[in-house]
Parts: structure tokens; C-alpha cells; sequence
């Protein structure tokens, strides 16, 4: 197994009582597309806020680069590299497309205070360039259109495209992404998957949950399958397609 | 000349109050923060500029200095506990500390001599001074500082940072989750905005010559909201325009109290209205009079520009 | 100094009544229609108010200032959900417009009443008597307070646990949308916890007016207590309030004992509720509710 760039280790996460998160342990080696997959409620998202640092895990521990993480808070894990798309699009969907691509961007000088109002040149260079970057993916993925248009007039599948592209505006290490082939049509999502792969040959490691199996499967490396908080099943995808324990979680007993 | 005069006098009120609306628009316009506590803000700058100037003999504009410090100090303290904190609880924090600080001046004759007032001297101020000029001179300087304060605001929404403020106003998850740290930003922009209310605070002061703690009501935030409501959130020109409809109406029932013979004491008439007014604004114009505008760069206007070429 | 500790309980046993009879209403809605009401205030004040009328003004008993006081406040309580907020949240208004709905509702009602009856601070002139039991002094008054809080306990209780609109607004704070696919008529108890909640109001501003003094800010007297008592409680729960009443109550009452021994002013008895506010939201903003498992 190559490096793993993310070590989830016996993390448990409840609440009021109920574990969604029970003792789930898993890698996901560097410059791979692992994937996330279980029936609904089997905690899946739970567990990627917990890697994001959204909730604190109650159990165990997280570790990115060997590094452990599972302590900080979204904006620290973020500097660290782990960018986090959400399922339903989180977008600021009175600013413009650009701006959610802008506001993405790692290291944005413009971001200080001092900096915006008083040492103004320092950023306006780096804006022009952050706003080149962010046309680039734009334009990937096909929504160069719509560079000035506020979010909330977005369809749900440009809306699901532009939470991806704000993810790898981040310059991510490692993006989690919450079901991106989610309320588009197949094509759309396979296309959105050849633009991951796309991406994972220029060095970037995805860890994805996704429904899509049929899509997915195609693209992963490595496949963890999640049942009831635990981890069930994993392998490789045409070995975990062909286990009976797969079929007996997304079916039930 | 009385009329004159008197205009100056609602010009100075437009003034001070249009500093400490430009604060609020920045808490809750801009940043989404509801403040329902400013008046405690404008208090503390209003009672430190009176203390220190009845007690030393200190200039006037390091006096005013002192209470823009002063209230961004006591704005950093209720940050500690209350940025966390939901909207609503955040409200309703605020709204607690705007009636604890009432008390304490009311109560702590030591300080200002409670409910009796304090004296303020006017900052600037000669011998012989005819009204017409002291109100000249406080035009100057509150529109000096309104001037000031407006390019600040300004500034600081017009830029990558104030992006980040409407981010974190649009959704703090998804802005913390794209490495913004949502309470530096929300802190950073409360001690601002105390400070500002601080200042229109000092400037009232030593307008008003006198102050007591009956002079610094909820009903102060409440007048500050709907100049933020009527004018519009996230508008600072907007806002201005707001404060000064909202400050002439409030004096224009003053006036009309000696020319109407209303069944209505005039100043419950216009809190009555003020009232159902605000109401209607948020069901039918919650944006306000000027709605709020995309933020504009160098960079994306740039983009602008680029797309309505390559669109001919 | 010595201390009656005795009276010190009976006091705190009254604060505790009225801050009950006062914070009911105001969880119930809060936890309902998902925002703080700060025009509760003003609810609280309408019933003094009429109260003052009809045992002042018209010289009839005080009974009938109570029953003046709850009519009028579940009235105005009516007309407010559905007039205010229920229009308002229809035309899009999210939780921060809703709060400045009920700040702005609060100063027309706050205003007319000051209109009507002016601004100076008037009393019932009731004069209630007053006797010794042991070491503490009491009134009827105060008496009645409490006798008043102890029914309303009683009846709550039954209210919540046996009636089909009591279990429905347990219903709905834990868990709406169940609530709503069990074909319970949300709107049906929302507007009758509105007005209940209201009425009682009117009750607390009565009886606060009668022992304090009477001025259109007599709501805001006691609303930050209320609503400290009211996030102590837990938003929502009557249990909740039910004991965070006498909690806060029992503070203030020691706390005026406290500040008295240090030689502060009395006046800082509203900091108490204040800190009990402050406390409870850094340490544990869900209240006390979570352990009751009731609403």
C-alpha cells in the first residue's frame, strides 16, 4: 500500500446517544481516489465532518501526513491542506461565481485587514492572477458563463460543478468531496469524474463518497464500504463489487 | 437665523448618528452580526469622552481616541463570549449588555454622578462663541469624522476582506470550511464597529454639553437599526441616506408638535410609526432603499471588461 | 449583619413565581416559532395596564384586573403571531428580521400605552395586607403570586402531558417535521400557545406592577430575568423554566443579600440574571432542558 496521506483511526463520533461513527478506521493512500460508500445514515458524512473538523470525534484519532488534526478547527484543517465539498452545495449565493472561486483561494493577502484597507497594492496583483485561476477552472468546467452571475441563479447541477471548482480553487492536498456526481445526469457526472482523475494525475488525492457506483467504481482505487458507523468491507473496487457483504449492507439482512 | 440654526442642529445629529449607523451596517450589513446592543457601545464612548474631559486636561481629540479605545475594548470583552454564539443568542447578549451598562452608570455616582449627568465641555470652543458658530464648528468636526469613518467602512468592504465578511454573513461553515477563521473576522469587525459607535458617542458628548444615563435607552439602537433597514444593509451610501431620512423625520415631529395640534403626543406618534414602518420594510423592502451592490475590484472589473469584449 | 434567611427563601419563592408565570409563554413561542420575542416585554406591560384600568379606573376588584390582564395580553398575543411575525416569516423573514419585527413591535405597543397613560409611574393603589408567619413578612400579594404560580405548574403540567394540544407542542419542539407528518394542526397550536403564552404574560405584568411600580417599562423591568430564565431552562421546555425560575430567583434574592454585605447598590440585581445568562450560554447554551426528557 503506498502512503497514506490520511489515517482515520478508530474514530467514533455520537450524538445523544447514538454513535453515527463507531470505531471506523481506514487509510487513504497519496495521489489515490478512494471512496466512501454505504447505504444512507451509515455515517459516511459524519465521518468526513469529523476529518474537516467540523465536530470534534468523541473517539480515536485523525492523522494527515502523520500529522494529527482531528483537534482543529475547519479553517486550520483547511490550512493544512484537506479542502471539503459539501453534498448540498454551501455556496454564498449572493456573491458572484467569482467570488465563491476568490474566496476559495489559499493565501489571498487581501484576506487581511491591514492589507485591504491600508497596504492595498499587495493584493491587487495577486487578485488579478487568483481571477485568471479561477477562469481556468471555470472554464473546465463549462461554466465560464456565469463568471459574474451571483450563485443563487445556478442551476443544482452548475451549482454541484461550482462547489467542486471552488474545492480545487483551494489548491487542495487532499479534497474530500461529498457525493459530486449527486443530482446530475450521468454524463455530467462521469464527465465531473474524468476531470477528478484529471486532477489526481497532477498530484492531488480525492477521498469521495458517492452513490453513483456505477460511475465510481470505474474511477476508484480503493473502495471502503461503511455500515452502521463501522467499516464493513474494503478493496478494490471489482473485488468489493464481487463480495457478498456489500450486497448484504446496501440491501440489508 | 433660527431656522438656520436649527438645520445645523439636525445636520450635526445626521452626522453623529449616520457614524454609528456606518458601524452597525458593517456589524450586521455587511458581517451578518446582530447587534442589538450599539447604544451600550455609544454609551461607553460618551462617558469616557465626558470623564476624561471633566477630569483631566487632556486635548479633546485624544479624549475622543480614549473613547473609540474604550469601546472597542468593552466590544473585544462581549466578543470573548458572544461571536460563538447563534444569532439570537448573540441578540439577546447584546441586547443584556446595552441595559447592564446603563445601570452601572446610573447607579455608579463615583463615575458620572449617576442619574444627575455629567458636563461635557464642546471640544472646540472661544470666547464668545455665538451659537450659529458653535454649530458651524461641530459640523466640521462630525463631518470630519463621518468622512473619515466612511472611507474606513469603505475600504474595508470594497476589498478581498470584505468579500470575506459576506462570506462569513452568507454561510460561517462553508467560509470556516475554505480556511476563513469565522471569529477572527466577526471580532475584528465588532471592536470596529465599538469603536465607531464609541466615537459618535464622544462627538454626542460634547455636542450635547450634558449627558445622563436616560439619554442612552434601547430606543438609541432601535433609531440605528431602521437608518441600517430604511437605507439599506450592505449600502453604506444607502445607509447614509437612511440616517438622514430617519434623522429628519425624528425632528420634523419635534417641530410639528408646535404647528399640528395632533390628539397624539408627537414623539409617541413617531416611535408608533417608527414601529410599523419597520415592520413594512422587512416584509416588502428588507434590502432597503439602496440595495446592496457586488463587490468590485480591480481584478474582477478587469474580468468585466474582458467579457464584454470578447461578447461584441 | 444578620440575615433572615427565612425571608430570603420566601422572597426568592416570589421572584421565582413571577419569573415563572412570565417565562412560560416566552419558551414555548421561542421554542416554536424559533426566534425571541422582544416585544414579550410590552405583552407583559399591556396586561398591567389593563389591569390598572379596570381595578384602578374603574374601581373593580382585583380579580377582575387579572382576568382584564389575560384577556388582553392572549388577545394581543393573537394578533401579534398572526398580524407580525406569521406575515412577516411569510414574506421570507428570516430569524435577525423577525427579532427586529418584535423590537419594533414592542415600541408601538410600549408607545401607546405611554400615549394612553402616560409616562410617569403610577401604582394600583391597593393596599395589601400584611402579615408575619415565624420570621418571615408576607403579603396577600405576594401570597397570590405564588399561589398563582403553583396553579399554573399544576395545570401546564396536565396541560402538556394529557391534552392532544399539549402533547402537540411537545410534539413540535422535538421534533417537527414528525409532528407535521402526524397531522397535527401546527398552525392551530402555534397560535394558541401565542396567546396563552401572551395572556400569561399579562398576568406577570400584573402582579409585577402591583408590587413594583406601574410605567410602560414595566416589562422591561423584568425581561432580562425572563430571559435568562428562559435559555437556563432550555429554549422550549416548560420543565426547563419551571426550575430555572427559582434558580434565578433563589440568585437574585441571595445576590441582593451579597451586595448589600459588600455595600452595592441593589440596582445590580439585574447583573445577576445577567451573569446567569452569560454563563449558561458559554457553558451550556442548550439549557437545562436536555435533562428532562420531557418538553
Amino acid at each position: 500500500m503506498e502512503e497514506s496521506i490520511l489515517r482515520v483511526k478508530e474514530v467514533g463520533k455520537h450524538f445523544g446517544g447514538l454513535w453515527a461513527v463507531n470505531r471506523a478506521s481506514l487509510d487513504v493512500a497519496r495521489g489515490s481516489i478512494t471512496a466512501l460508500v454505504g447505504p444512507n445514515g451509515s455515517g459516511k458524512t459524519t465521518l468526513f465532518n469529523v476529518v474537516f473538523g467540523l465536530h470534534k470525534p468523541d473517539e480515536g484519532c485523525v492523522y494527515f501526513n502523520g500529522e494529527r488534526i482531528d483537534h482543529l478547527a475547519p479553517h486550520q484543517v483547511y490550512a493544512k491542506g484537506i479542502v471539503h465539498a459539501f453534498q448540498i452545495p454551501r455556496l454564498f449565493y449572493r456573491l458572484t461565481v467569482l467570488d465563491n472561486m476568490l474566496l476559495a483561494a489559499r493565501g489571498h493577502k487581501g484576506d487581511g485587514l491591514l492589507n485591504s484597507v491600508v497596504f492595498r497594492q499587495g493584493w491587487q496583483a495577486q487578485e488579478r492572477e487568483l481571477a485568471d485561476k479561477a477562469l481556468e477552472l471555470l472554464n473546465l468546467l463549462e461554466l465560464d458563463h456565469l463568471t459574474l452571475s451571483p450563485a443563487g441563479e445556478l442551476s443544482g447541477g452548475q451549482r454541484k460543478l461550482l462547489e467542486i471548482g471552488r474545492a480545487l480553487m483551494a489548491s487542495p492536498v487532499l479534497l474530500l468531496l461529498d457525493e459530486p456526481a449527486a443530482g446530475v445526469n450521468p454524463n455530467l457526472g462521469r464527465k465531473i469524474f474524468e476531470r477528478i482523475e484529471l486532477f489526481r494525475q497532477r498530484g492531488l488525492s480525492f477521498f469521495i463518497i458517492e452513490h453513483r457506483l456505477e460511475i465510481l467504481f470505474d474511477f476508484a482505487d480503493w473502495v471502503y464500504v461503511m455500515d452502521r458507523g463501522k467499516i464493513a468491507v474494503e478493496g478494490k473496487p471489482k473485488e468489493v463489487a464481487k463480495d457478498s457483504t456489500f450486497y448484504k449492507v446496501y440491501l440489508g439482512d | 437665523m433660527g431656522l438656520v440654526v436649527y438645520s445645523l442642529d439636525v445636520l450635526v445629529y445626521m452626522g453623529i448618528f449616520a457614524i454609528v449607523a456606518l458601524s452597525l451596517n458593517l456589524e450586521y450589513g455587511f458581517t451578518g452580526l446582530g447587534n442589538f446592543g450599539k447604544v451600550a457601545f455609544f454609551l461607553a464612548g460618551a462617558y469616557t469622552y465626558a470623564i476624561v474631559m471633566e477630569r483631566t486636561e487632556i486635548p479633546f481629540y485624544l479624549a475622543l481616541i480614549m473613547a473609540m479605545l474604550v469601546s472597542a475594548g468593552i466590544g473585544f470583552l462581549v466578543s470573548l463570549p458572544a461571536l460563538r454564539l447563534r444569532e439570537d443568542y448573540l441578540a439577546i447578549v447584546t441586547l443584556a449588555i446595552g441595559e447592564v451598562l446603563r445601570v452601572v452608570v446610573k447607579t455608579e455616582d463615583s463615575l458620572a454622578h449617576g442619574v444627575w449627568g455629567i458636563n461635557v465641555p464642546p471640544a472646540i470652543h472661544w470666547s464668545g462663541m455665538s451659537v450659529l458658530e458653535s454649530r458651524m464648528v461641530n459640523i466640521g468636526l462630525v463631518y470630519f469624522c463621518l468622512i473619515l469613518c466612511f472611507i474606513l467602512v469603505q475600504l474595508m468592504t470594497r476589498s478581498p476582506y470584505g468579500r470575506v465578511l459576506r462570506a462569513v454573513r452568507e454561510d460561517e461553515v462553508a467560509a470556516e470550511a475554505l480556511g476563513k477563521n469565522r471569529v477572527k473576522y466577526k471580532a475584528q469587525v465588532f471592536m470596529i464597529g465599538s469603536a465607531l459607535a464609541g466615537l459618535g458617542g464622544g462627538l454626542y458628548a460634547q455636542y450635547m454639553q450634558y449627558i445622563n444615563p436616560y439619554m442612552f435607552m434601547p430606543m438609541v439602537t432601535f433609531t440605528v437599526w431602521i437608518m441600517v433597514i430604511v437605507g439599506g444593509p450592505a449600502n453604506n451610501w444607502g445607509v447614509l441616506l437612511g440616517a438622514a431620512l430617519v434623522m429628519l423625520f425624528e425632528r420634523g415631529a419635534r417641530i410639528i408638535k408646535d404647528y399640528l395640534p395632533l390628539p397624539i403626543d408627537p414623539i409617541n406618534f413617531q416611535y408608533i410609526l417608527f414601529g410599523v414602518l419597520v415592520i413594512f420594510l422587512l416584509a416588502y423592502r428588507p434590502h432597503g432603499l439602496l440595495k446592496e451592490r457586488q463587490l468590485k475590484t480591480k481584478a474582477i472589473e478587469g474580468v468585466q471588461q474582458w467579457k464584454n469584449r470578447s461578447s461584441e | 449583619m444578620v440575615v433572615n434567611w427565612a425571608q430570603v427563601l420566601f422572597n426568592s419563592a416570589v421572584t421565582g413565581s413571577l419569573y415563572l408565570i412570565g417565562a412560560v409563554g416566552l419558551t414555548l413561542t421561542y421554542g416554536l416559532s424559533g426566534f425571541p420575542n422582544f416585544a414579550y416585554a410590552e405583552f407583559m406591560t399591556l396586561g398591567a395596564y389593563m389591569g390598572y384600568f379596570v381595578a384602578r379606573q374603574l374601581g373593580l376588584d382585583f380579580s377582575f384586573a387579572s382576568i382584564a390582564a389575560f384577556l388582553a395580553s392572549g388577545i394581543s398575543g393573537a394578533l401579534a403571531y398572526r398580524g407580525v411575525f406569521r406575515f412577516l416569516a411569510k414574506r421570507g423573514a428570516n430569524k435577525i428580521h423577525l427579532m427586529i419585527g418584535s423590537i419594533a413591535l414592542g415600541f408601538v405597543i410600549r408607545h401607546i400605552i405611554g400615549d394612553i397613560w402616560g409616562w410617569p409611574a403610577v401604582t394600583f393603589g391597593i393596599s395589601w395586607p400584611a402579615f408575619d408567619i415565624g420570621p418571615v413578612r408576607m403579603t396577600t400579594l405576594w401570597l397570590g403570586l405564588i399561589l398563582t404560580a403553583l396553579v399554573l405548574a399544576v395545570i401546564m403540567h396536565l396541560l402538556l402531558t394529557r391534552t392532544k394540544t399539549g402533547k402537540a407542542i411537545r410534539g413540535i419542539s422535538s421534533n417537527p417535521e414528525l409532528a407535521l407528518a402526524s397531522g397535527i394542526n401546527i398552525e392551530r397550536v402555534t397560535l394558541v400557545t401565542w396567546a396563552g403564552g401572551a395572556a400569561l404574560a399579562g398576568i406577570a405584568g400584573l402582579f409585577r406592577g402591583a408590587i413594583a411600580a406601574l410605567s410602560p417599562l414595566v416589562g422591561w423591568a423584568i425581561i432580562l430575568p425572563v430571559f435568562a430564565v428562559t435559555i437556563l431552562g432550555g429554549i422550549g421546555s416548560f420543565y426547563g423554566v419551571l426550575a430555572a425560575a427559582f434558580i434565578v430567583g433563589l440568585a437574585e434574592n441571595i445576590g441582593v443579600v451579597a451586595l448589600t454585605q459588600l455595600g452595592l447598590s441593589t440596582e445590580y440585581r439585574m447583573a445577576i440574571a445577567f451573569i446567569i445568562l452569560i454563563v449558561t450560554l458559554i457553558l451550556r447554551p442548550q439549557g437545562m432542558a436536555k435533562s428532562f426528557r420531557r418538553t
